[in-house]
């Protein structure tokens, strides 16, 4: 298949003109339609009683969090539940439809799409943006960046299908078993395909080939336990000054014999239909190595069925003590911060391995000690200056997106292939250029005062001369409503226009948690309040360059 | 507030200062004078990565009748025919030892005129090592071997640092450091068409990165925001302002940097020749270098004296469909470097610009339906500095597990990067003393055998 690892490459693509200096005259009537329910009143009605006391800006810091982007809805009904009562409620929401389900319906299975990723997109961005359970998405997409495909190296037909059908297994196991989600992924084709073992052979002794060793070599470095040794707070396990490795050469090729054998299930029926990327994989035995499997001082005897061959390697891999530090400490830095500190990592790690009733690798509970966790709640913790982390810009889409309850009205969510550095987001869902994801959890931005302060930063490997402006570029055509037919409701908006002071306290609570510095605040206030206002299309204009000041604003791009 | 905080916060406090003392908009004038102060004439280090591990055994692949049925032997499904080989075998100026012949894999055809004309060097089996190693050191592991073996991130990073993931300097920028101050704008010494990589950042100099299509210019600031030239002025100031807080500061950094760099690399595109050179079309190789060879003719322009380059191609992670996908990739990288060269040949500058190829890693040598990651590799080296036509390092012996490899067709190097990379140095300017702090691995290395002669 094609070669997943390389870093970025920023590819321009067609340039955009420079259409959105004016707004469109027939988008005002979209807009009346729309509703946004407990805006008008910029944030100055006093909240209802809630369970934790919590203010507007403590709620909307809490979804920057916890969701796919706050909105007014949101933060009420987090003041009213409390962190704990709303982190139930969205564990209880039921998944909406499929990506699957969503391409069947329109479409997709249509065998003129077999060798296209139509429809991928679309769909991907359709759940970041609209579905309502934004917790387990905004976990979902975690997942996704941690257990990394990506669909351009999904090889064979049906991409679309087998990238959905990979982000549908992530969020089904979003709040489940981590031990469970493993084993799905490993027997998932779009893994297969992705990382190769699918049609993996046993060793031939006429050339030598050995299995190969693709699988083996990821799983263990990336997706479970990591290099080094480490303790329970992620940090080195030391012997002397010495750090110890994990696993060796000698491991991969063991560990390469297990992933042999499996391929696609085609359940009797052919490729004309996708349903066959769906299925987990099933065994071609002239293929599987029988023979004894030993790896990390472990070993799996010859003749082992290959399914139990599978699930005894995956318990070894998966109880490994450095599972739990390895994945916490990365699932707090895509939610929370960049650089948790080590307490913070191992009350989290204890609670993966063991959730208070025996069970290891409950995620549902991983992630509320996570987020309930006194470092990502408390203000104190905020207000430092090296807390917090670079927004994704998948999340500063979403953000927007969802603070504004953008629509598609005509469903189909054209938002695109958002990869592009120059011309968009440097980002797009499960659009990693390698199996190393967007960005690597330990990257420290060089020569910077980051690196001066010994701290990691992962965002900011996708953060560049072009991309920095390029994100800018297409934000300013989506605030203006010109990305596809996404349909922001901006009416709440629009009633603040003419008091720009009112119209960025809004911004900066919705968007950026009252995290936009004072002074920034003034200069935006001061710019907006030159514009001329008292009319339907100077309000908008206000609003159009209030938004992108904000969304620009290293207060919003910056989550604390 | 500690010692060691307070010293922190100065620091960042001058890395403020310097961003900020910067006007935004760069006299050119001013630098064309800073750079006539400066060294008379124009070098460039171009790197091409190959990310994802090159497979070597079908790069440059085995020719003479014994050594040609072994690689077929252990990749019979992924082997080329030896018909097909014919054309592109290569008849070096020097000979090798015992007959040993390799041809060029078919797709890198194009190279083949410049390796007769003497301006391609083959470097035969160069890798990660920290120290010369032999197959019984590496066996009895009485020698330090380079951290992380075979893991691709890692081993980028040691090709492209000396050190696993996680470094935060490269040679190139290290190279870069010394150069930095003789060029009128720093901002242009250590330049990435590709992204981010690790290569180009230095001790100070900092990586530069370009869209292959050139700066990308911020509408909103060009142009009235939503009507509103005082909106666009106020997102100018905020989203340079520095911050107290680490992230924000360094985000509004990347953009300064983005908005000073980007108007003054505009300007002097907008000067630079066309290029009767036709560059491929769909090859981002050689859109990448495109854009290089258009920075090269206009280096006086922004005062650049010596640079350094990073164009990259990914795709060659090729543990299935080899034989399918690889001939592709090769086909792209020559296409790309050919008229690459061509441009520098146009430009007059060919004795000027060294490029040179670099990868995670080779492969191993069997294989079924791809290979698997390896260690040593075969690379190449162009230019009209370079003293080409003939190989240079060891001909690694065609095995599994034989004396030059590690099972399975894993070359042990028998060149490491450091000696590799010190040659290049060399040529670039870097003095002998200067190369052993920009590569830390070669004092490992005798005197005489630190730098190969290549270019």
């Amino acid at each position: 298949m094609l070669a997943n690892v390389n870093f970025p490459v920023l590819v321009e693509g067609p340039s955009e003109d420079a259409a959105c200096q004016s707004w469109p005259a027939a988008f005002g009537t979209v807009l009346a339609s729309a509703t946004l329910s407990a805006c008008g009143g910029g944030g100055s009605a006093a909240p209802p009683p809630a369970p934790d006391g919590l203010t507007e800006a403590d709620a909307a810091r809490f979804l920057s969090q916890a969701s796919m982007g706050a909105d007014r809805v949101g933060i009420a009904r987090v003041q009213a539940l409390g962190y704990a009562g709303w982190l139930d409620e969205q564990f209880e929401l039921p998944s909406s439809a499929s990506r699957w389900d969503w391409l069947i319906a329109n479409g997709y299975a249509d065998i003129s799409n077999r060798n296209t990723q139509a429809g991928f997109d679309r769909v991907a961005w359709q759940k970041l943006i609209a579905s309502p359970d934004t917790l387990r998405q905004r976990i979902t997409l975690a997942l996704s960046e941690i257990f990394v495909t990506a669909i351009a190296g999904l090889s064979g037909p049906w991409k679309q299908f087998a990238g959905a059908s990979y982000l549908d297994l992530l969020e089904e196991g979003a709040f489940g078993s981590h031990r469970e989600l493993i084993q799905r992924i490993s027997l998932s084709l779009p893994m297969g395909r992705y990382l190769t073992y699918r049609g993996s052979a046993k060793e031939n002794p006429a050339s030598g080939a050995l299995p190969d060793e693709n699988y083996a070599r990821e799983l263990m470095q990336l997706f479970t336990i990591g290099l080094v040794e480490l303790k329970l707070d992620a940090t080195l396990k030391l012997t002397g000054n010495r750090t110890t490795d994990t696993y060796g050469q000698d491991d991969i090729t063991g560990l390469a014999r297990v992933f042999t054998g499996w391929d696609q299930d085609f359940a009797g029926a052919d490729a004309t239909t996708p349903d066959y990327v769906q299925r987990p994989m099933i065994q071609l035995p002239r293929r599987y190595e029988t023979g004894a499997k030993t790896f990390l001082g472990t070993t799996i005897p010859a003749g082992t069925d290959a399914l139990q061959g599978l699930t005894l390697a995956l318990d070894a891999i998966t109880t490994h003590p450095n599972v739990a530090p390895f994945f916490s400490r990365q699932l707090i830095q895509r939610l929370v911060t960049s650089n948790p500190s080590p307490a913070y990592v191992e009350r989290v790690a204890t609670v993966f391995n063991d959730d208070g009733k025996g069970a290891r690798g409950n995620l549902r509970a991983v992630v509320r000690a996570l987020l309930l966790d006194d470092e990502a709640r408390s203000a104190t913790v905020a207000a430092s200056l090296e807390f917090g982390k670079l927004r994704e810009p998948m999340l500063r889409l979403t953000a927007w997106a969802r603070a504004f309850r953008v629509v598609s009205p005509s469903g189909n969510w054209n938002v695109g292939n958002t990869s592009d550095a120059g011309t968009a987001l440097a980002q797009s869902p499960l659009r990693s250029p390698s199996v190393f994801n967007f960005f690597r959890p330990g990257y420290v931005p060089p020569n910077s005062p980051i690196a001066l302060a010994a701290l990691e930063a992962p965002e900011f490997q996708i953060a560049n001369e072009s991309s920095v402006v390029g994100y800018i570029n297409f934000m300013q055509r989506a605030v203006a409503g010109l990305l596809g037919d996404l349909t922001p409701d901006y009416s709440g908006l629009l009633t603040l226009a003419d008091d720009a002071g009112a119209l960025l306290a809004e911004l900066n609570l919705v968007l950026a948690a009252n995290q936009i510095s004072a002074s920034s605040l003034a200069t935006l206030t001061t710019a907006v309040q030159g514009i001329p206002s008292g009319t339907a299309s100077s309000r908008r204009n206000r609003v159009n360059a209030a938004l992108l000041m904000v969304l620009a604003t290293p207060g919003f791009i910056v989550q604390k | 507030m500690n010692a060691s905080r307070r010293a922190f916060l100065q620091k960042v406090a001058a890395l403020s200062v310097a961003r900020y003392a910067t006007p935004l908009a760069v006299s050119l004038a001013a630098m064309g004078e800073a750079a006539a102060s400066t060294a008379s004439d124009y070098k460039a280090l171009v790197c091409v990565f190959l990310y994802g591990g090159n497979d070597y055994g079908n790069t440059l692949v085995p020719y003479d009748a014994s050594r040609y049925t072994l690689y077929q032997g252990m990749r019979p499904t992924l082997a080329y025919e030896r018909a097909a080989l014919m054309p592109t075998v290569l008849t070096p100026s020097v000979a090798l030892p015992d007959a040993i012949q390799y041809a060029l894999a078919p797709e890198l055809a194009r190279f083949l005129p410049i390796f007769s004309a003497g301006r391609m060097a083959v470097m035969l089996n160069v890798g990660t090592l920290v120290e010369p190693t032999s197959k019984a050191q590496y066996t009895a592991k009485s020698v330090t071997l380079p951290p992380k073996l075979f893991s691709h991130n890692d081993q980028q990073s040691v090709w492209q640092s000396s050190s696993p993931e996680g470094a935060s300097s490269g040679w190139g920028g290290r190279i870069g450091d010394l150069f930095e101050a003789g060029n009128g704008n720093a901002t242009f010494t250590c330049v990435n068409v590709s992204g981010n990589a690790v290569f180009l950042s230095g001790h100070t100099a900092v990586q530069y990165q370009v869209s292959p299509s050139g700066p990308v210019p911020l509408r909103a600031i060009d142009n009235p925001l939503f009507g509103s030239a005082a909106c666009s002025a106020a997102l100018q100031t905020i989203v340079t302002a520095p911050s107290q807080h680490l992230f924000e500061d360094e985000y509004s950094r990347v953009m300064s940097r983005s908005l000073t760099a980007g108007r003054s690399l505009t300007t002097a595109l907008a000067q630079a020749p066309p290029l009767t050179t036709v560059f491929p079309a769909d090859n981002e190789l050689a859109t990448q270098l495109q854009l290089v060879a258009n920075m090269i003719s206009t280096a006086t322009q922004v005062g650049a004296k010596r640079q350094v380059f990073l164009v990259s191609l990914g795709g060659f992670d090729n543990h299935d469909e080899l034989a399918t996908v690889h001939p592709g990739l090769l086909s792209t990288v020559a296409d790309a470097i050919g008229a690459f060269h061509d441009a520098t040949l146009e430009l007059g500058v060919a004795d000027r610009i060294t490029t040179f190829t670099a990868s995670d890693f080779g492969r191993t040598l069997t294989g079924n339906d791809g290979s698997d990651h390896g260690w040593g590799s075969m690379h190449f080296v162009i230019g009209g500095a370079v003293n080409g036509g003939r190989y240079y390092g060891t001909a690694p012996i065609v095995a599994n597990d034989g004396p030059d490899d590690v099972g399975q067709g894993r070359l042990l190097p028998s060149t490491s990067v450091d000696q590799y990379a010190a040659t290049l140095g060399r040529w670039f300017g870097v003095s002998d003393t200067d190369l052993l702090t920009v590569l830390p691995n070669l004092s490992s290395w005798n005197e005489s055998q630190r730098v190969l002669g290549f270019v």
